[in-house]
């Protein structure tokens, strides 16, 4: 599913460069649930926003369903960034002004899924996460582990292939956190949804089937 | 999806309902403001419009070779009706019409009114309708008068009058019955009714009743003549210069034919062109101001969208995570700014209403109501308000949705510097504005002051004229100077004066005069004022050299002023005692006294050479001229009226003080002055709703640093000079740079005074001093309150 080639990222201070990734090389299959571990600064956000194609890497190929990434025209890849991929927040960035019905919607508002569809589809999603009688409320009323399950709910609204989840218990008790987890296996097992999620947490990590291990932008370990 | 689009839009608005607020206040002001002025020039523009056939509507004017010898306004009466006797192929109609004033009463009900004494073919040549009376017979009887709606009301407290009748006075004193034939309908505003201030005339007279009023249209010597022409189709109006000419050649006096040159202007423009474009003038004065005012609240409203819209930067990389595409992104913002300035489009409408009759009193003119207007003008203001909308949401949305999503996700805003400075430089826009403006109505005050100051060379304090009844016989005469000298003896009144006219720019023209040694070839201009001896005092005008008026032996004997004196070419004052002038030869006037030099019209005007004659000379008065002793002024006034109307019963006592006469000499000028207070105030309020909005978001913005500096010891001064310290020196800097578009501006307007105040440092000054003091106090009572509570809250909250 995902072929990541030799990707480096630097930025440049004083002539010298400063890598944030350094040749990587992942390959991902489908139906996997990858935990990328390390400490801070080691590049796991922006291997994950990589991976999302919310960023862009310096040097490497990014295969993405056999289709080169990088080469695509923005609009292209939006398109496959829709069609394929939920992303999960550790600060949720549900938006405020919109109730847990509406950030929930958008995805589809932005994949033009019509009325009726979308109503059906919203639906299911709250009955599913059990929040049907939350859905009016805005996300300041709610707490952390509800607006993450908010979170969760509209990565998965548009029935994406990839989860991304970017320290999505950083924010949240352990309880909570450990409903979260308990939640991606299940997506994982039963939806065959591929996961991949950035931790701090070695007790969260063990949730997936296999964590790599990033340390100044390299791979150190990679446990399948 | 443009649902959603305009919820969160609306969530928004009440989010951060202050700004929202301040926004659309601004705008609405903006907005409103505008609406107005453009209801203004779409009125003063229609004027004439519902007039019929007016492509083919002319009214004629004079070109005379020299200005002072007769008016433009007018023609000879009896050359519109031979041209329409001798070249029918040419014109169509014609409508010539003479205004008087004179005593009009019903019962009790007496007034001074103007009448135009006129041709028949008024009712049917413009298209007018009579609400009672019939159209084609109203005016062909003589003794029969045709009045307006509103005057029917004035008179007898209904329109349904026909066959009432109105008693008018001749100028000799005898009054006539003349029966009500036709009411009618009030119209919009037109040349033909209301030729210009000084005529709207509301009751209309046969021409067959000139007589009564010892007028006549048909005479060639009488260049006084208001004359329409309504010409055939696809005639030019140059086709009719010729024919003009050869009429005037053949039938005028010489001095006549030869000095006055007829021409016509079309009705479709004429109000826009009368008195050197005066009214056009107005238009573009207005319509820039407006424009102004609507720059400086669009400015402020794109300003506020813009530093409100840094707040968004969240959203926006949350929208793009989840799949918006940027022009999705665009597209939201902008639905979002374009609601808003359709919201401030909606409370513009609510100004509209309210200030309606405000501006209408500031502009002297009935500003339509939103009514008044067709449906296509509406598009205006929204269209206006989607273009506001789209301007301000511009930047933020093509500049945030372009912030790469990784960052924006997280808040993070690099083109912070730029944001910055491109509203630093809108609000230093608004800056500059706000100085034209305020300093520019600063100037315009000073010389409207100047109109009214102790320099025109007479005393208008406590003088009051009152119209009299005519009587222009030489018994006539004698008893106005009995009753003068009956109210002189009043002890409220210091002096009492018979007179033609006061020092208002409208006296009897002016008389064309030479001197022994010159041909009457040679004659030259000269202001005529015709009083009695009296006059000096009432006005308290200095007498140069010579003696005063004495008594009525003295009806050949004038006064002129110290410019007539060098106009004759003459050293001194003395000299030009016992000089002699001629009308024409033989009729010889002789100088018993020089005056002192005295503004008799508008400051536009230089001083000119001036002769002051006896009542006893031309034996016509209008106006009997009081100075009040100080006092209780109304008191005074009652115990005259009380004398008036033993002395006169029946005649109508109507007056005016010299501060009202000069208020309608300067009407424009005052209207502008203020014209440019009202813009004063709302540059000012926006330039305030403008400060509050950046300064408060930029508070908003640095509250974690304002924390931190605060837990390191910095007092609430320190916090107030770094914000004083960002936005002081754009301001002074946009001021500043103000002052030289300001003084030029002024000075081309101040050019065409003949007279003009000094542009002097102080306007601009008092201008620097008042935008900088209120930029101060705005920002400080803003640091203050915003400042005075415990900083680690805001060190949490990110």
């Amino acid at each position: 599913m995902i072929q990541l080639e030799k990707i480096s990222k630097w930025y440049n201070t004083n002539g010298a460069r400063n890598f944030v990734l350094k040749d990587i090389h992942l390959d991902i299959e489908e139906g996997a649930f990858l935990s990328i571990m390390g400490p801070s600064g080691s590049g796991k956000s922006t291997l994950l926003n990589i991976i999302g194609m919310l960023d862009t890497s310096d040097e490497g190929n990014y295969r993405f369903f056999g289709e080169s990434v990088f080469d695509l025209k923005e609009k292209k890849r939006t398109e496959l960034y829709k069609k394929n991929i939920g992303y999960i927040f550790q600060a949720y960035h549900l938006i405020d002004e919109l109730t847990v019905y509406e950030n929930i919607e958008t995805p589809l508002l932005y994949q033009d899924v019509k009325g009726s569809e979308r109503k059906a589809m919203v639906a299911d999603m709250l009955d599913r996460f059990n929040m049907v009688g939350k859905k009016d409320l805005f996300p300041s009323q709610l707490s952390g582990g509800q607006q993450q399950l908010v979170g969760i709910a509209r990565a998965l609204i548009a029935k994406p292939k990839l989860l991304l989840a970017d320290e999505p218990t950083g924010n949240l008790n352990s309880k909570q956190g450990e409903e979260i987890m308990e939640l991606f296996k299940k997506i994982n097992t039963e939806d065959k949804i591929t996961i991949i999620q950035v931790t701090h947490s070695e007790k969260n990590a063990a949730y997936g089937d296999r964590i790599i291990d990033l340390l100044d932008g390299r791979i150190q370990q990679n446990i399948q | 999806m443009i649902r959603n689009y305009i919820v969160v839009a609306w969530r928004n608005i009440r989010k951060h309902l202050f700004h929202a607020l301040l926004n659309i206040t601004g705008l609405s002001f903006g907005l409103g403001f505008t609406l107005l002025i453009a209801a203004f020039v779409w009125s003063e523009y229609t004027v004439n419009s519902d007039i019929k056939n007016l492509s083919n509507q002319y009214i004629v004017q004079s070109n005379w070779k020299n200005p002072d010898m007769g008016l433009e306004l007018t023609t000879i009466g009896p050359l519109v009706k031979e041209l329409k006797i001798q070249y029918p192929s040419l014109v169509k109609n014609y409508y010539r019409w003479d205004g008087v004033t004179s005593n009009v009463s019903s019962g009790n009900k007496v007034f001074r009114e103007g009448l135009q004494i006129g041709d028949s073919s008024f009712l049917f040549m413009y298209g007018f309708t009579l609400v009672y009376g019939n159209l084609h017979t109203a005016l062909s009887e003589p003794f029969s008068v045709v009045i307006s709606e509103e005057k029917a009301m004035k008179y007898f407290g209904r329109t349904n009058v026909v066959g009432e009748m109105l008693t008018i006075e001749s100028f000799s004193n005898s009054k006539h019955g003349f029966v009500v034939t036709g009411i009618l309908k009030n119209r919009e505003s037109n040349s033909i009714t209301k030729l210009n201030r000084e005529n709207d005339n509301q009751i209309f007279i046969p021409a067959s009743s000139a007589t009564y009023f010892s007028r006549s249209l048909d005479s060639w010597n009488n260049p006084y003549i208001v004359g329409m022409l309504e010409l055939q189709n696809g005639v030019k109006p140059s086709d009719l210069t010729r024919p003009m000419q050869l009429l005037l050649d053949k039938n005028a006096p010489p001095d006549i034919a030869k000095n006055m040159q007829p021409y016509l202007v079309p009705l479709k423009n004429y109000y826009l062109q009368q008195n050197n474009g005066l009214a056009g003038k107005m238009i573009i004065t207005v319509s820039c101001i407006a424009f102004f005012i609507l720059l400086m609240a669009m400015i402020n409203f794109i300003n506020i969208s813009i530093g409100k819209a840094s707040s968004r930067i969240k959203e926006i990389g949350v929208r793009k995570v989840m799949g918006g595409m940027r022009k999705q992104i665009i597209f939201q913002f902008l639905t979002e700014y374009v609601l808003l300035a359709l919201l401030a489009t909606i409370f513009s409408f609510v100004i509209f209403i309210s200030a309606r009759s405000y501006i209408s009193d500031v502009l002297g003119r009935n500003i339509p109501m939103l009514s008044a207007f067709p449906a296509y003008y509406f598009i205006f203001p929204l269209l206006l308000a989607v273009l506001t909308g789209i301007l301000s949401g511009i930047y933020p949305a093509f500049a945030l949705s372009g912030i790469r999503t990784t960052d924006s996700v997280k808040g993070k805003l690099q083109s912070v510097q730029a944001n910055v400075h491109l509203r630093r430089v809108l609000a230093g826009l608004q800056f500059f504005t706000a100085t034209v403006v305020l300093a520019g109505a600063l100037i315009i005050s000073k010389q409207v002051a100047l109109f009214f100051s102790k320099d025109l060379g007479y005393d208008k304090d406590y003088v009051v004229s009152v119209q009299l009844p005519r009587d222009w016989s030489d018994a006539g005469i004698r008893r106005m100077e009995s009753y003068r000298d009956e109210f002189s003896r009043m002890t409220q009144v210091k002096a009492a004066s018979l007179n033609w006219t006061v020092p208002d720019g409208i006296g009897d023209g002016s008389t064309m005069l030479f001197t022994d040694g010159q041909e009457q070839t040679q004659a030259a201009p000269y202001e005529s004022v015709i009083a009695d001896k009296n006059y000096l005092a009432v006005f308290n005008i200095p007498l140069k050299a010579g003696r005063n008026f004495d008594h009525h032996s003295d009806s050949n004997s004038v006064l002129i002023n110290e410019h007539a004196v060098q106009s004759l070419g003459l050293t001194s004052n003395e000299a030009a005692i016992g000089k002699r002038l001629y009308y024409e030869p033989g009729s010889a006037l002789t100088v018993i006294g020089v005056i002192g030099d005295f503004h008799f019209g508008s400051m536009k005007e230089t001083i000119k050479p001036m002769v002051l004659s006896n009542v006893h000379l031309d034996k016509i008065y209008r106006l009997m001229c009081f100075k009040l002793r100080p006092g209780n002024i109304a008191a005074s006034m009652q115990a005259i009226e009380k004398k008036w109307n033993t002395l006169m019963p029946g005649s109508s006592f109507e007056y005016l003080f010299m501060d009202e006469s000069l208020q309608r000499l300067y009407k424009t000028e005052i209207q502008l002055k203020k014209a440019s207070q009202v813009a004063t105030i709302l540059a000012l309020v926006i330039v305030v709703l403008g400060i509050i909005g950046l300064v408060s978001l930029s508070i908003q913005k640095r509250m974690k640093e304002i924390g931190i500096r605060k837990i390191l010891g910095a007092s609430v001064t320190h916090i107030a000079f770094l914000f004083l310290k960002d936005f002081l020196p754009a301001v002074l800097i946009s001021v500043v740079m103000a002052i030289p578009v300001s003084w030029y501006l002024m000075h081309q307007w101040l050019n065409s005074y003949a007279y003009r105040v000094s542009i002097t440092a102080t306007p601009f000054m008092v201008t620097i001093f008042a935008l900088g003091l209120l930029t101060v106090m705005l920002i400080l009572l803003q640091v203050v309150s915003n400042t005075l509570r415990n900083p680690v809250t805001d060190l949490k909250s990110e």
